[in-house]
């Protein structure tokens, strides 16, 4: 008879990665136990105790310091110890009861030849922190494959071939006869002239027909290249699904050539094409349903009505265990469609731009991690042909733009980066300006206030004002060693709380006592750290995941690091995204305030884990710069 | 002088016991139990054997009343391992009260099952061999299980014991203060040392939970100097 000790084995059953042993392989481990206590500010292990020993946190609490005493974590009640497990391991880190402390201990050996038939056990135990989250990330990787295409499928999946083209020299009738006889509404031009018969040199749809030759009067014998748009956009078919999508909505496109590598190496040979019904038929009701939806509509009040859906499309994103990336890039892709199509109606109002210009988003919405309804972050970028009386004009747009934004939900921006305040409406040279007073004399408030400007993208318009901004920003940047030293202070201010589950560093006021700030003590660390790398290497993007991605393996950054923080900074996400869309469902005001009672043991561990990767790399850059 | 010390005069009536009754003792479980030495009053705590028992019974009275059920679990070098852990139902004959199911939750069918008291005497005689027996109010376990050795040997033998009930109540008397005797009770003790809830009257929780409790206690004293006849009873 053993359910003597059934109250012992209920406790470790609960534990991972114990709860995934069967109750019987469970007992056998409980046999094995030893119990001991230790008094308050006493080392582990207990005197007289060499052997490999696993212990488990009956009652009290485990302090672990760094050799410089720094504080590395805390552990209680139910929590597992395995410093111990592997004698490498017992130099890394000093472990001290902060309490009287009750431990159950398992001989490693033991343990080990106990569940030789479940693996994960010893994986679980034998792994650093880095490995175990990024087990788990692949695990929630999978999840989204299968929940989701467009992010996860590369736009191969969704695009037709062969793309029905024309030559150029032949007429808009011969055109018409071939896209009514194929059923189709869009033909890509090439030109026969070239050696590479495939290379496209324009496309024509049903709209050009109808615009450009019968409203214009044009005699459809006329060659078709008359009619074609040109500088058409294609996008290279090693692209997601995702980036076509975002592509054709900032361009707002409905069909977009794919390109390949040709035979001959050389780059933009046509493969294929996708069109937006193509991305929609799989996606169903979702961002790309949203999007096409927003440029249809008329007025704002229509907008209004659209944004009401975005709260639901990320509790639904969020419950299909999409990744943070993912929804990230469609909140942001939604939220580049409101703000285009509220510059279209007011350009309606307003008449055309007087020169060239472009909106522009910076922060989440720039770095493509928008979640729903956060506040507005932007400003115009403007061409050096900016004369006073034009000001007036972009004044106008401004105001409409923000409003319109406001009236929709993005709230306005409590810190005034926006398009309305005159100092962030600027012709370009005023930009190159800015940028090199924050890099060349760098003040760390005005860095402070400045860095969300570090991740700047055009929303609309001439896309050359702001990369030329780029060039020559990363071109000061990199290297730039005290530049890059005042971004780090900056960036270092914001700590993972290590003492997370015991008198961790909390958010002490207001609503959200007792809670973590996921946003800033978690999120934003990483994005700080991949914006220094970034502009350490002169990296260009502007998305986090995308920026570690090409920092990864320069002297900035290891690819291993690098891939350990996608993966902290992807669960992190997921973390924020479920707790916000519980609230959401509930109607409640989505926040980043998250309690620590409401963790999972096994979420714990995993944050645990993130906050670990997060802070190696906060100390690495600490002493570098 | 040691010898003036009156622990030491009551271990030496112990050892003398020891040898009287097992000069007496039949030839069995019981007289192997007493061929072994009672370990030394002056060994340090830290490298004493413990066997943590306890006892579920019928109620108070060993003459009249019967254990139900025994439970136990060593203490080595300061840590209890559950591997040397015991719990046997025993099989009596006498119809079990409906209020007394209540506390221990031993059922008459479970106690079909059980084990006859010779059997589980001699588990426990034989795992107490060399150590010093670890209980909570020792009056129940001595007198049960003497009365069990007078049943099955005709001999009653005795039992170096330590009571952590014994060894709160001196601390307690010490302090001059008076209190509640429910807070001498086991549960009552674990929690003013902050140990965890247990579940109660299932005599292999009890002498786990028993175990803990003097390990506690142990470390709340004066821990190099702390030899065995500092706590026997």
């Amino acid at each position: 008879m053993d359910s003597e000790l059934a109250e012992i084995s209920a406790f470790i059953q609960a534990i991972p990665p114990f709860d995934t042993l069967p109750a019987t392989v469970t007992l056998q481990l409980v046999k094995e136990i030893n119990i001991c206590y230790v008094r308050a500010k006493q080392p582990l292990p207990p005197k007289g105790i060499e052997e490999a020993r696993l212990y488990i946190l009956r009652k009290g609490a485990l302090v672990y310091t760094d050799h410089n005493g720094q504080l590395v974590g805390k552990y209680t009640e139910g929590e597992i110890c395995s410093v111990f497990c592997r004698p490498a391991q017992r130099n890394e880190v000093n472990v001290n009861t902060e309490e009287d402390t009750l431990l159950y201990s398992l001989n490693y050996q033991k343990l080990l030849s106990l569940v030789t038939d479940y693996p994960q056990i010893d994986a679980f135990f034998m792994q650093t922190a880095a490995e175990r989250l990024k087990g788990k990330m692949s695990k929630v990787n999978e999840e989204a494959i299968i929940n989701s295409s467009l992010i996860n499928n590369p736009i191969s999946q969704f695009y037709h071939k062969p793309v029905l083209t024309i030559n150029s020299e032949q007429s808009i009738q011969q055109a018409a006869i071939e896209m009514t006889a194929k059923d189709v509404s869009c033909l890509v031009v090439i030109n026969p002239e070239k050696d590479t018969a495939s290379v496209p040199v324009g496309i024509v749809t049903d709209k050009d027909i109808r615009r450009r030759c019968v409203a214009e009067g044009l005699p459809f014998t006329r060659p078709v290249s008359e009619i074609m748009t040109i500088d058409m956009a294609t996008l290279p078919e090693q692209s997601s699904a995702y980036d076509a999508l975002m592509l054709m909505t900032s361009k707002r496109i409905h069909h977009l050539p794919i390109t390949g590598f040709s035979q001959s190496g050389e780059y933009g040979e046509l493969v294929a094409m996708v069109t937006i019904t193509d991305l929609m038929n799989n996606e169903g009701h979702n961002a790309v349903n949203i999007t096409s939806i927003i440029r249809k509509a008329g007025t704002i009040n229509d907008l209004i009505r659209i944004s009401k859906l975005l709260p639901k499309l990320q509790i639904r994103m969020a419950k299909l265990g999409t990744s943070a990336d993912h929804v990230g890039k469609s909140i942001s892709a939604i939220t580049m469609a409101f703000t285009i199509r509220i510059i279209e109606m007011s350009e309606k109002i307003n008449g055309k731009a007087p020169v060239p210009y472009a909106w522009l988003a910076c922060g989440s919405q720039g770095r493509q991690e928008q979640l729903a309804h956060s506040d507005q972050d932007n400003a115009l970028i403007i061409s050096d042909d900016l004369r006073p009386e034009h000001e007036a004009w972009f004044e106008n747009l401004a105001s409409f733009v923000c409003d319109g934004l406001a009236a929709c939900g993005f709230v306005l921006c409590p810190g005034d980066i926006m398009a309305t305040n005159p100092k962030w409406r600027q012709p370009q040279k005023k930009w190159h300006k800015y940028f090199e007073q924050w890099v060349n004399t760098p003040r760390p408030q005005a860095l402070l206030n400045g860095c969300v400007f570090f991740d700047l993208t055009t929303v609309h318009g001439d896309e050359s004002l702001l990369n030329d901004v780029r060039v020559k920003l990363l071109k000061k940047t990199s290297g730039n060693s005290l530049f890059l030293a005042h971004m780090s202070r900056n960036a270092l201010m914001l700590r993972p709380p290590l003492g997370f589950f015991r008198d961790f560093v909390l958010i002490s006021d207001g609503d959200h006592k007792s809670s973590l700030d996921i946003k800033h003590n978690g999120i934003a660390p990483i994005v700080d750290l991949a914006r220094i790398y970034a502009l350490a290497e002169g990296i260009a993007s502007v998305n986090t995941i995308e920026r570690l991605q090409k920092a990864a393996g320069t002297p900035s950054i290891s690819r291993e690091s690098a891939a350990n923080l996608i993966d902290a900074y992807e669960f992190l996400g997921i973390l924020r995204l479920e707790h916000q869309a519980n609230l959401l469902q509930v109607n409640k005001e989505a926040n980043n305030y998250l309690s620590p009672k409401k963790l999972s043991k096994l979420e714990r561990e995993h944050l645990k884990d993130a906050f670990k990767v997060i802070k190696a790399l906060q100390d690495s850059r600490q002493s570098t710069s | 002088m040691i010898s003036n010390h009156p622990f030491f005069y009551r271990l030496l009536g112990y050892e003398a016991q020891r040898k009287r009754a097992w000069a007496r003792a039949p030839k069995g479980a019981l007289k192997d139990f007493l061929s072994i030495e009672f370990p030394d009053p002056n060994t340090p705590l830290s490298d004493i054997d413990i066997l943590s028992v306890d006892f579920e019974t019928t109620g108070l009275h060993a003459i009249n009343d019967k254990l139900l059920s025994v439970g136990f679990i060593g203490i080595k070098q300061q840590q209890i391992s559950l591997k040397d852990s015991y719990h046997q139902i025993i099989k009596t004959k006498d119809e079990l009260s409906a209020d007394n199911v209540i506390i221990h939750q031993i059922t008459d069918q479970q106690k079909e099952q059980g084990a006859p008291l010779k059997e589980v005497v001699e588990v426990l005689l034989n795992a107490l061999a060399g150590k010093v027996m670890l209980v909570h109010f020792a009056r129940i376990e001595r007198q049960f299980l003497q009365q069990a050795c007078l049943e099955l040997y005709g001999v009653a033998p005795v039992f170096p014991m330590i009571d952590t009930l014994m060894i709160a109540k001196r601390q307690l008397d010490k302090k001059d203060v008076a209190y509640d005797p429910s807070d001498l009770r086991l549960s009552a003790l674990r929690y003013q040392h902050g140990l965890p809830n247990h579940f109660a009257h299932n005599a292999l929780n009890d002498a786990i939970a028993t175990a803990e409790l003097l390990m506690v206690q142990v470390s709340n004293m004066p821990n190099s100097t702390l030899k065995l006849n500092d706590l026997l009873l």
